[in-house]
């Protein structure tokens, strides 16, 4: 148990209290002009240069994910850990390919979810629904890895975490509930904008110490590096019975021959499901327009270098001796230790607002997912705003419950499996998705017969995986072996495929007898035009709002 | 947007023949950048080292500016055949620009 330290607190506080404070006076000042309007983020950046754009949206990209998650897989001596390079690495080639079709048809037809394009696309209510409903619950696991994320922050500051009570014990996770909560129904979408430039510069000062500063206080890489090797030879032996029993994993660098399918498809399966996630598409429908798409796509690896540097300091809390048993701790345990007490502060809240804003703004486009796409297609479809609005804040609360129902029901050793299970199904949402932009020669029921299948098989694999050293448990690993052979690969990647063939052994048999596809509303030229031809209208701030008509 | 303006763009008589190897080229360049960082086999060595990093690190960081520039340079023919297929089409070579103040 740690103890609290005053400065570091105050710190902490003074930054955390700074944004919020911003973010509740932003929903207060914009109030007035349009109430139930709840999506402005993203669009912020529209009006900026390309450098402001790139600094902006790198600021959401280190979140929880890459404080917190990665890092912790390499601190553990998971062999796959660094996937998130790779990862990163070739999101943008595949960002590159299609996106500039999604940002092309979603202008001509006021299209802000991948529902509404499906809608239009395939004329099926069912398909809508069934992507809808697979990017809200995506989105549940992957803000649970955001609140992991401020609660440890919490705990290895002192506050709560430790003692006899469940209540001690959860007091981290209760506040970071509670705190997300509070932020999101009270300010909305509206604060992340205001208070970006706020948290991406504490965010972009944190990771540079924290990649320069530690190393060399730790003696440099040569030596992190060594002493990392040793102190995985000294466990792998130490531990060899157990290993070999399965009772514990061995630790390496990187990954050997049996795990590289598994380090590939973990970075293959992750890069191509971020922007399917509902809080993604706000962000690509902001750019200008096409070019901007593919300019930032050539831009964006920065970041990924960062991400890098940042994961290593998983081995970094190794080198120095960092000894604790809940792997997400090791590098703001480090941080605590090296830093100046008034500089941990500083990190500590960095990490936790640049895990609070994107879990916010994911919980809400979910709930806006909701209300747009289910509440008013199927449920209520002469909803007035007033109900419009009252719908997305309850949703948005439901999201976050759900995504505390996952930090407690699932095994936490490794918070970065949270996203990892989110990806296993707005994975299976892709044949429909990026297919659709392509192509439409996939049949509408084929799509949903893949999606379908996709689903159970990808969660139900999930669910069979045991947390290591704990047989029966449950949702222990992204990987397990394809069926028929006896390679670990990450389960979206294979639910992904097998979801593929369905859809098109189906598509063959459904067109063969002849089962209507349905009218498609888009025509060829929608996935190339661009900002100011025939028929492309910007996509206002007030069109993001649940009420605006797709054309 | 009515649906009449959209009709007005002849987009179906338009030859895209002419970029298509700019295109090729393009799609061959994304490739390599999706398909090289996925050859773990080939980057699974803690050896040669560089400033204290095992190969296996200090290749996928090397592996961030080079598949960077290649979608760079993917970008640049992507706008010049871009800008060849629209005029094809019958549009203005550059799209108008939006802003905020919107005058579109």
């Amino acid at each position: 148990m740690n103890e609290i330290n005053a400065v570091e607190l105050a710190i902490f506080l003074f930054f955390f209290l700074l944004v919020t404070v911003m973010g509740f006076m932003a929903s207060r000042w914009r109030r007035a002009e349009s109430l139930d309007n709840l999506d402005e983020w993203g669009l912020g950046g529209r009006g900026f240069g390309t450098f402001v754009t790139w600094f902006l949206i790198g600021g959401d990209i280190y979140t929880a994910y890459t404080f917190v998650a990665v890092p912790a897989l390499l601190y553990a001596g998971s062999a796959i850990g660094f996937f998130a390079v790779p990862y990163t690495v070739i999101l943008y080639p595949i960002i590159f390919v299609f996106l500039p079709r999604l940002w092309s048809v979603s202008h001509r037809h006021g299209y802000v979810t991948p529902a509404d394009f499906i809608r239009g696309r395939f004329d099926s209510r069912p398909l809508a629904l069934a992507v809808a409903v697979t990017g809200i619950l995506a989105t549940m696991p992957y803000i649970a890895l955001q609140l992991v994320g401020i609660q440890v922050v919490l705990d290895v500051m002192g506050i709560g975490g430790a003692g006899e009570s469940w209540i001690a014990r959860d007091l981290p996770l209760f506040l970071a509930f509670a705190i997300l909560a509070a932020y999101t129904y009270a300010s909305g979408l509206r604060a992340p904008a205001l208070i970006a430039f706020v948290k991406d510069t504490l965010i972009y000062i944190v990771i540079i110490a924290a990649v320069i500063y530690i190393p060399s206080k730790l003696g440099g890489w040569d030596s992190i590096f060594s002493t990392v090797s040793d102190s995985f030879d000294t466990f792998n032996t130490e531990n060899a019975d157990a290993i070999a029993a399965g009772d514990a994993s061995g630790k390496a660098l990187f990954p050997p021959e049996a795990a590289q399918w598994g380090y590939a498809s973990l970075a293959l399966g992750s890069a191509l499901a971020p922007f399917m996630y509902p809080h993604s598409l706000t962000g690509v429908l902001a750019s200008k327009n096409r070019s901007v798409l593919r300019r930032n796509a050539a831009l964006l690896p920065a970041y990924s270098f960062l991400l890098g540097l940042l994961a290593l300091l998983g081995f970094c809390a190794i080198a120095a001796g960092i000894e604790t048993d809940n792997a997400q701790a090791a590098v703001p345990q480090l941080m605590r230790d090296v830093f100046p007490s008034w500089f941990a502060g500083v990190a500590f809240a960095a990490i936790a607002i640049g895990a609070l804003v994107p879990a916010a703004i994911m919980s809400i486009a979910a709930a806006n997912l909701w209300t747009r796409n289910i509440y008013k297609a199927f449920i209520n479809q002469n909803a007035t705003p007033k109900q419009e609005a009252t719908q997305s804040k309850v949703i948005s609360l439901v999201v976050k419950l759900g995504a505390l129902l996952f930090v407690v029901w699932l095994p936490l050793d490794f918070a970065i499996y949270l996203q990892l299970l989110g990806g296993v199904w707005i994975l299976q949402t892709f044949p429909a998705i990026v297919g659709g932009l392509y192509t439409r020669w996939f049949h509408r029921s084929a799509l949903l017969a893949g999606w379908a299948v996709g689903m159970v098989y990808g969660t139900w694999t999930a669910y069979q995986q045991p947390v290591v050293g704990d047989p029966g448990s449950h949702f222990g690993s992204p990987l397990a072996t394809i069926p028929f052979t006896d390679t670990l690969g990450y389960i979206a990647l294979t639910a992904f495929a097998l979801n593929l063939v369905v859809v098109v052994a189906l598509t063959f048999v459904f067109r063969a007898m002849g089962v209507s596809a349905g009218h498609d509303h888009t025509s060829d030229d929608d996935y190339h035009a661009d900002a100011g031809d025939p028929g492309v209208e910007e996509i206002e701030v007030d069109e993001l709002s649940t009420d605006t008509q797709t054309r | 947007m009515s649906h009449d303006a959209r009709s007005q763009s002849p987009a179906s008589a338009h030859d895209s023949s002419a970029t298509r190897p700019a295109w090729i080229v393009v799609g061959l360049l994304l490739a390599v950048g999706i398909v090289v960082p996925l050859l773990v086999g080939t980057y699974d060595s803690e050896t040669p080292r560089l400033g204290g990093f095992p190969f296996f690190f200090w290749y996928q960081f090397l592996l961030i500016p080079i598949v960077s520039a290649l979608t760079y340079v993917a970008f640049r023919l992507s706008e010049s055949a871009t800008k060849r297929d629209r005029r094809a089409r019958g549009l203005p070579e550059q799209p108008a620009e939006q802003s905020k103040g919107g005058q579109a």
